[in-house]
């Protein structure tokens, strides 16, 4: 009796493991067909490997880099990078190493718009793709109910939970807490402060900075290293703000100092009121304005072309960060020079990938990027239909 | 008895100031803004594209506040689903821009009567709370345009069918916000002013505007005095939809894409404009050139402020406090002449 116990034991272990060994093979191999085949609606790879930087060390603390001018790159460091203190990093949870299929996904983002539907859209067609299923929470931009969604995801334990976190300075809470429950937490697309990282398993998203300091450059270029640039910026405080009106001034004014920064101004994503700002401007500043350089590529850029057009100075340049079908359309006339490419479905792609690839046992980046391009008139149409 | 007798020293003579600043009211302080941006521009503000600078923003606020006066004078202080009627207004009329530009405007304008029929017809005549209400049919709506649409933004020339009609109809949807009439006043502006003209015409002119203000001053006076209430609050409330879904379907055609969001704030900047104008929130109180008034004033300080340079936190500094100086000033000078 005792033998055929023990035999029936060992052959069910073997099965379990047969079985485990399986997923893991049947995954790989869902992940690798998912990434070869599934596109974003764009046409691009949307589970394509995520871009890593080094972290430059900084020149001084957070206290000292304050006191820089706008215009110098080292002023931005803490806001540029994760620059963490590793060694406070949390216990986090191993990977089971068994495959993703299978496998249960919370993805909680930060609320209702029509990037977020897109991101969703995309988050739920490449879980499928690797084999995960997945829940979306909505809070709809409100903190208290992003927490309450975190509680709830706590409770029903998925085997991960991705957060894009509604605040920076709230996040490394909401990640402790996940974290502190045992799962795997992934933060997407937001970047948290820097101490969140100690709670967080992998940060995947945009990078924001180094895309506008590129985009910078070429205006850099365009401009012949002189002339006026005006900076309409995104919602004042959050990152978008300081990535999107920092990066791109300091990165001229340290290539290009001959180029003056003349005014910046955060009217929001309104097209009439920014309208009213560049038309303002142009009465202002005339022919000294040379060069605008904005957070968004359709309301934001409508407003400025727009402006543009009615004062008959179509030789302004106006850079964006983007792509929107707005903003692709603006490029095609000729009214927007060029905006940086930040994929939406990309973002949503990149965050799945490294959670597959976490339940695959593969060594994942603490941080990794999206790719980026730059869009112009001569690629615009590689970038279309636009995503969202 | 004589020694007893105490004589009355309060000063009686109506202060010329607060005559002045009632009779012009919004406009001392449109001048007073004027004369300053004549001097912080150096002698620009008056060039074309200052002016088209200033009309062009206050185009979609000045619609929007036009109806809302209505409102406000009602005594019903605001209309908090103003957002949502400008969204549904952009969201329809590009979803049937198949049918043609002007059915698929007019679809939109319907929508913004329909949803002020409704509000009129809670308010006026079940009598529910106008903010409480209108606030929760502002959330009605963004659910239904969320749900019915996926949360997603619509595209006049990407829903129009790829016939030459349908085409033609999306590209005039998008140029009704691009199209300038002179050099420096654009279509929108005329729109803008146009209604206003047409609300100044109901609101002095005919018996609705005499009917509304008696409502405004005193509700059961009117009630008593065998006005029909419900019908001239469904009428004030249909005013205030027809033009916020105006606004709404330029603010979409401006910014080429309908979406849930257009409109959001919309309720309270416009609520700010109608009260610097000089329409008090208790009802029955205001007129519709102060509300005129009101948005040019906020347009010239946004105007202004740009002059200056000022950075957006000083900006917002700024305004808040000469919006509060306006108030303080018509509530002073109703006091002075006892008129509140």
């Amino acid at each position: 009796m005792k033998k055929i116990l023990g035999i029936l034991l060992v052959m069910a272990v073997l099965l379990c493991n047969v079985a485990l060994a399986s997923n893991l093979d049947d995954s790989k191999a869902m992940f690798d067909e998912a990434v070869a085949t599934l596109m974003t609606t764009d046409n691009h790879p949307m589970l394509a490997p995520g871009v890593t930087f080094d972290v430059p060390e900084a020149v001084g603390t957070y206290e000292e880099l304050e006191k820089l001018e706008d215009t110098n790159p080292d002023k931005w460091h803490y806001y540029e990078y994760l620059d963490w203190d590793t060694s406070a990093d949390a216990t986090f949870p191993e990977s089971p190493a068994d495959g993703a299929k299978g496998k249960h996904v919370i993805c909680i983002v930060h609320g209702a718009h029509a990037w977020t539907t897109c991101y969703s859209e995309a988050f739920q067609a490449a879980c499928e793709a690797v084999g995960m299923t997945c829940d979306i929470y909505d809070p709809n931009w409100d903190q208290s109910t992003q927490d309450g969604y975190i509680d709830q995801a706590i409770n029903e334990q998925p085997d991960a939970i991705v957060l894009i976190p509604l605040s920076a300075d709230h996040a490394a809470q909401q990640f402790k807490k996940i974290t502190d429950a045992g799962i795997p937490a992934f933060c997407s697309n937001t970047l948290p402060e820097a101490s969140a990282m100690n709670f967080i398993r992998a940060y995947t998203g945009p990078n924001d900075w180094y895309q506008m300091r590129v985009l910078a450059n070429q205006l850099g270029e365009d401009l012949g290293g002189k002339g006026g640039v005006a900076y309409i910026t995104h919602n004042v405080g959050g990152s978008p703000y300081y990535a999107r009106c920092f990066g791109p001034m300091s990165e001229l004014g340290s290539k290009y100092p001959e180029i003056e920064h003349l005014d910046i101004q955060s009217p929001g994503f309104e097209a009439s009121a920014v309208k009213q700002v560049v038309s303002d401007w142009i009465t202002k500043y005339g022919d000294k304005l040379n060069a605008i350089v904005l957070a968004d590529d359709s309301d934001q850029a409508i407003g400025a072309a727009e402006a543009c057009k009615a004062a008959g100075r179509d030789d302004i340049i106006i850079v964006a960060a983007g792509i929107s079908k707005q903003g692709a359309e603006l490029i095609q006339s000729g009214d927007l020079s060029a905006c940086s490419y930040q994929s939406c479905q990309g973002d949503a792609g990149l965050a799945v990938r490294t959670v597959a690839e976490f339940f695959n046992g593969e060594d994942i980046a603490r941080v990794s990027f999206i790719g980026t391009d730059i869009i112009n008139a001569e690629n615009v149409e590689s970038f279309l239909p636009c995503q969202w | 008895m004589n020694g007893a007798q105490k004589v009355d020293k309060r000063k009686v003579e109506i202060n010329k100031f607060s005559l002045i600043f009632n009779k012009l009211g919004i406009y001392v302080v449109v001048l007073l803004l004027i004369v300053a941006g004549v001097i912080l521009s150096g002698g620009q503000f008056f060039s074309a594209s200052n002016i088209q600078s200033i009309l062009e923003a206050s185009a979609l606020i000045g619609m929007v506040s036009a109806g809302l006066m209505f409102v406000v004078y009602s005594g019903n202080m605001n209309d908090m689903s103003i957002p949502m009627t400008m969204a549904m207004a952009g969201m329809l009329t590009v979803q049937f821009i198949n049918l043609g530009f002007i059915p698929a405007l007019l679809i939109g304008i319907a929508s913004g009567a329909l949803i002020g029929f409704i509000n009129g017809l809670m308010i006026g005549k079940f009598r529910a709370h106008p903010i409480i209400w209108s606030w929760g049919f502002n959330l009605l709506l963004s659910g239904i345009v969320r749900v019915v649409w996926q949360g997603k933004q619509l595209y006049a020339d990407t829903v129009a069918k790829p016939t030459e009609f349908a085409q033609r109809a999306a590209n005039t949807f998008y140029a009704i916000s691009r199209t300038y009439l002179t050099s420096f006043i654009s279509l929108m502006a005329v729109v803008m002013i146009v209604m206003f003209v047409i609300a100044w015409f109901i609101h002095s002119k005919t018996s609705f505007g005499q009917k509304l203000k008696i409502i405004g001053t005193n509700y059961d006076v009117a009630k008593f005095s065998g006005i029909n209430c419900t019908k001239v609050l469904i009428t004030a409330y249909m005013i205030c939809g027809v033009c916020a879904a105006t606004g709404g379907i330029f603010f979409s055609a401006l910014r080429k894409t309908s979406s849930y969001e257009n409109g959001m704030g919309y309720d309270f900047s416009c609520l700010t404009t109608v009260l610097l104008g000089g329409v008090q929130l208790c009802g029955g109180k205001g007129s519709v050139i102060g509300a005129f008034g009101g948005v040019l004033a906020y347009s010239i300080l946004n105007n202004i402020l740009s002059w200056i340079g000022l950075d957006t936190y000083s900006k917002y500094l700024v305004q808040g406090i000469v919006f509060l100086f306006i108030v303080w000033l018509n509530t002073y000078s109703n006091r002075k002449l006892g008129k509140a």
